[in-house]
């Protein structure tokens, strides 16, 4: 994700330049060897400065935070709340990535269980993730708070999107996202609340407004995503997941509310007035948080990683499973 | 990987130009180095007692890119299917990826558009027979795999017949549990389901209508699938023999020695020597991963 240089820059700002504005705002630096332990993915903005993307991406897009947007770039879009979209998982794709919530800048990594770099298995039809998988900066699903929907408290990270749009993204990328609904899972007992949204800059955008446009537009892909969380632990030996509203999806303007509420719970983190347990809330742009830290600490965490490293295949060892479901004979 | 093929097989490939563009092929070796056919050169049985044919995989399973061996074309090898001048690319139809099985054909097989099939009314598309490979490991382009044949899907294919062979690869972990077609749907429930899913749409994204099938969309057994293999094979004797006429079809081939058509490896050689260097793929098309939604009918 490299800022566009010269001509191409100039012919962007007359497109309008908001909607590339994500793009050209931030960009990530790899240490370590992709596919092992120690790989890490770090965030820098458009000046260069190392930022965490859990705390230092402002979690609306063209808004008050985001100087670099004009203000008639808002109008364009009418009455459409766009959202940041943190993207760690590209869609097809097995590979656990994830924002690392305890480690200071908080980059991205590939979750390890039981000692081994995590894959998701392939449900079938299904490959990989179906669809890019990612989360909304500056929000959180407080532990300590009982969802009062679910009956569950939440799994401690920042709210999960699944963005629907045709291209497949990079891990990484950061894209801007219109919110159409949302999915309310219990994955493991916990509260995890699944966004569902699309690329503001998606051939399809201007027709998908709301959750019953997905259903029009995409049919049986709202039933694949319901059937994906629910059978996607079977092949660790989970049980199957749960839903609250038996697996319907909740439209746009209950999404808002629920970001809304993740976006306080994480406000509450940042100033020290909910306890983060492990989490880690270093940051470099929250005015006013206990955790603020300076550019040379940002840049000597970021140094203290190993010298990324190229050419990590996936190990051969790996065997990514497809998972068959069994036919119940009755 | 290249070399790890070549130690299961005995053949191995090299590849000229860059992958995704109109010029790559992947041309054909067998185990003493010297360049052959994989459409005529590589024997169609790995155990003819126990049923296991050879199958030269063109397309890796989740890959869109639409190679296929280029039966034009001296020494056969894997090119992509160019369509209206572009490069051809198989649609994702939702809720698939790419293709949903390891994808190629069997060698020395032939399906002759001069013959009308008795099952499906329709003639042979003028291709090897295909073979839909589901074991669970990912193929490579080029890889020459030892599977056992479980059944067959009698395809219509824009009015052509398409018979697609339903195998396992030998080496695959569970092989063993694999003997017939009703296997398939015990242990991989609504994978043949999905097989005919796909075959119906695929061409739908690119305005085609939809495909048709023989026998009502069953798949027929091994029994039935080993004779239309070995009716293929038949046709491709006869090509090979110049006893059929191929139209443009190319025969030339290092291993069948009473074939008219059988050449000597210089020639061969100077086939291959002719394509341009090896080179760093291409990138795929952004465009390539659209996922297309159609409602069932």
């Amino acid at each position: 994700m490299r800022a566009p240089r010269g001509l191409s820059r100039l012919l962007l700002a007359a497109r309008g330049w908001g909607r590339l504005g994500a793009m050209a705002r931030y960009s990530t630096e790899q240490r370590g060897r992709p596919n092992s332990p120690d790989y890490r993915l770090y965030f820098k903005n458009a000046d260069g400065k190392y930022i965490s993307p859990f705390h230092d991406i402002p979690l609306l897009a063209a808004s008050k935070e985001d100087k670099e947007i004009p203000a008639k770039r808002a109008k364009t879009t009418g009455s459409e709340v766009l959202y940041n979209m943190i993207v760690e998982v590209p869609r097809w794709t097995n590979a656990k990535m994830e924002i690392a919530t305890e480690e200071p800048l908080n980059p991205i990594k590939q979750d390890i269980k039981k000692g081994k770099l995590r894959y998701v298995a392939n449900i079938f039809p299904h490959k990989g993730y179906i669809w890019n998988y990612g989360a909304l900066p500056q929000t959180w699903e407080d532990p300590n708070h009982t969802d009062t929907i679910t009956g569950c408290c939440g799994d401690n990270d920042p709210i999960d999107v699944c963005e629907i749009g045709s291209k497949v993204r990079s891990s990484g990328e950061i894209v801007q996202v219109k919110v159409l609904g949302v999915l309310a899972l219990v994955d493991e007992g916990e509260t995890d609340w699944k966004i569902i949204a699309i690329s503001v800059d998606d051939p399809e955008a201007h027709k998908i407004h709301d959750i019953d446009d997905v259903k029009k537009h995409k049919p049986g892909y709202l039933e694949a995503t319901v059937d994906w969380f629910r059978l996607y632990k079977v092949p660790d030996d989970k049980p199957e997941n749960r839903f609250a509203f038996n697996g319907e999806f909740k439209d746009k303007d209950f999404a808002a509310e629920i970001i809304k509420s993740t976006h306080e719970h994480w406000k509450a983190l940042l100033h020290k007035k909910a306890d983060g347990g492990t989490i880690n809330c270093t940051n470099v742009l929250v005015s006013g948080s206990p955790f603020c830290c300076s550019e040379e600490d940002a840049r000597s965490i970021v140094q203290s990683a190993p010298v990324h490293v190229n050419g990590g295949s996936v190990s051969p060892e790996v065997i990514i499973k497809v998972f068959w479901r069994c036919i119940i004979k009755s | 990987m290249r070399g790890a093929a070549a130690a299961m097989s005995g053949f191995s490939v090299e590849e000229r130009a860059a992958p995704h563009s109109a010029e790559y092929r992947l041309f054909f070796k067998d185990a003493a180095g010297r360049y052959i056919s994989p459409f005529h050169d590589i024997p169609i049985y790995a155990d003819a007692g126990k049923n296991v044919f050879n199958m030269v995989v063109e397309v890796p399973r989740w890959t869109n890119a639409k190679m296929e061996i280029a039966t034009k074309e001296p020494l056969n090898p894997i090119k992509q299917d160019v369509k209206k001048g572009k490069l051809r690319y198989v649609a994702n139809v939702f809720p698939h990826k790419g293709y949903i099985w390891n994808y190629g054909a069997i060698p020395q097989t032939w399906e002759d558009p001069g013959h009308k099939d008795e099952n499906t009314g329709c003639c042979g598309d003028n291709d090897p027979i295909d073979v839909c490979e589901i074991g669970s490991k990912v193929c490579s382009r080029g890889e020459v795999i030892r599977v056992k044949v479980l059944g067959t899907l009698a395809l219509i294919d824009e009015g052509e017949t398409d018979w697609k062979i339903i195998a396992i690869n030998v080496e695959d972990p569970e092989a063993d549990s694999y003997n017939d077609i009703n296997d398939v749907r015990r242990m991989k429930p609504g994978y043949l389901e999905a097989t005919v899913d796909w075959f119906r749409r695929y061409k739908v994204p690119d305005g085609k209508p939809e495909n048709q099938f023989a026998f009502n969309e069953e798949f027929k057994d091994k029994d039935f699938a080993v004779n239309v293999i070995k009716s293929t094979h038949e046709h491709w004797k006869a090509l090979i023999a110049k006893k059929t006429d191929g139209g443009e079809i190319n025969c030339t081939n290092l291993t069948v020695s009473d074939s008219p058509f059988c050449c000597g490896q210089d020639c061969a050689k100077a086939t291959v020597d002719a394509a341009p260097p090896c080179k760093a793929a291409n990138p795929i098309p952004p465009e390539v991963d659209k996922w297309f939604y159609y409602e069932k009918n």
